[in-house]
């Protein structure tokens, strides 16, 4: 359960590298922050962002579960339909972990199994005519 | 002062010990050494590391549901200093500490007790699967056949010699 199940792991370039990945100063969004992400408010403000110039794609194509800017819409959409995309929509579908949790298996409190939660694609505007 | 609890495997982090991350949203992260300090920037789930509480307590490995758990807690109350409250609450800590001790390892005993049962079960079916390995078939039935000719020809004998 715990083990790693990838093979073939020397293709990838992203792994070449993974020393620097692991950095802090490189820090990617967690799960738990998607999830605050998530909530309708904050949802709407990423997914409709004002044109910046310095991020990919004008900061106009970004994948809400991935933490992720696009360069095109067309990327967007073939994003989707990726292993990289479906593997994290999968981790996404449990409650994320908190120090409340690692505290009750410390013993402070009884054990309470993380809920399920709906996670689903964001839907694309289709005004491409 | 007080001992917090590792984020990653709900270890205790004593004061001067361990580390302590503060994301850029100003999340706050104890850990309690390198090891879980590593796991966390590598985005691992400690529900799913097996060497974490989590996961024990998730895969139902340990004793999750007791009142005995339901002692020790995070009490922002400060409680003003008696001495006579101080020392009942020494006592009553060891007992609940004794008390817990005792009902975890029963309910470990009680876990395995299962895997032995499946093992008996194995081993049962696992000799009546493979009996032929030790008697085979047929062994008795040669035996039973010369056995069956010595008599015979013995009786032929003794009618001969008449």
């Amino acid at each position: 359960m715990g083990k790693s199940k990838s093979t073939g792991n020397h293709k990838s370039d992203k792994k070449k590298n993974i020393a620097k990945l692991w950095k802090t100063k490189r820090r990617t969004k967690d799960l738990d922050q998607i999830h605050e992400d998530m909530r309708a408010g904050n949802a709407d403000k990423l997914l409709n962002q004002e044109v910046d110039y310095d991020v990919t794609g004008n900061a106009q194509h970004y994948c809400l579960h991935c933490a992720r800017y696009f360069v095109d819409l067309k990327t967007l959409k073939e994003h989707f339909k990726t292993k990289v995309h479906k593997r994290r929509l999968k981790q996404l579908r449990e409650e994320p972990y908190t120090q409340a949790e690692a505290e009750r298996a410390a013993g402070m409190g009884s054990y309470i199994p993380p809920k399920a939660v709906e996670v689903h694609t964001q839907p694309v505007e289709e005004d491409m005519n | 002062m007080r001992i917090e609890k590792c984020y990653f495997c709900s270890g205790p982090v004593y004061p001067g010990h361990g580390m302590m991350f503060v994301r850029n949203d100003c999340k706050v992260f104890r850990f309690c050494k390198s090891k879980c300090h590593k796991n966390f920037k590598k985005k691992r789930n400690p529900r799913k590391i097996r060497w974490t509480k989590s996961f024990r307590k998730a895969s139902g490995k340990e004793l999750t549901v007791d009142n005995s758990l339901e002692f020790e807690k995070r009490r922002n109350v400060p409680v003003k200093y008696q001495r006579e409250l101080w020392n009942k609450t020494v006592e009553a800590m060891k007992k609940v500490e004794e008390i817990k001790q005792k009902r975890q390892a029963r309910f470990i005993m009680n876990r395995l007790k299962k895997g032995k049962e499946l093992e008996k079960e194995e081993a049962i079916s696992e000799v009546k699967k493979n009996i032929h390995l030790i008697k085979a078939p047929h062994a008795g039935k040669a035996k039973k056949m010369e056995e069956k000719m010595v008599q015979k020809l013995q009786e032929d004998v003794e009618m001969g010699d008449d």
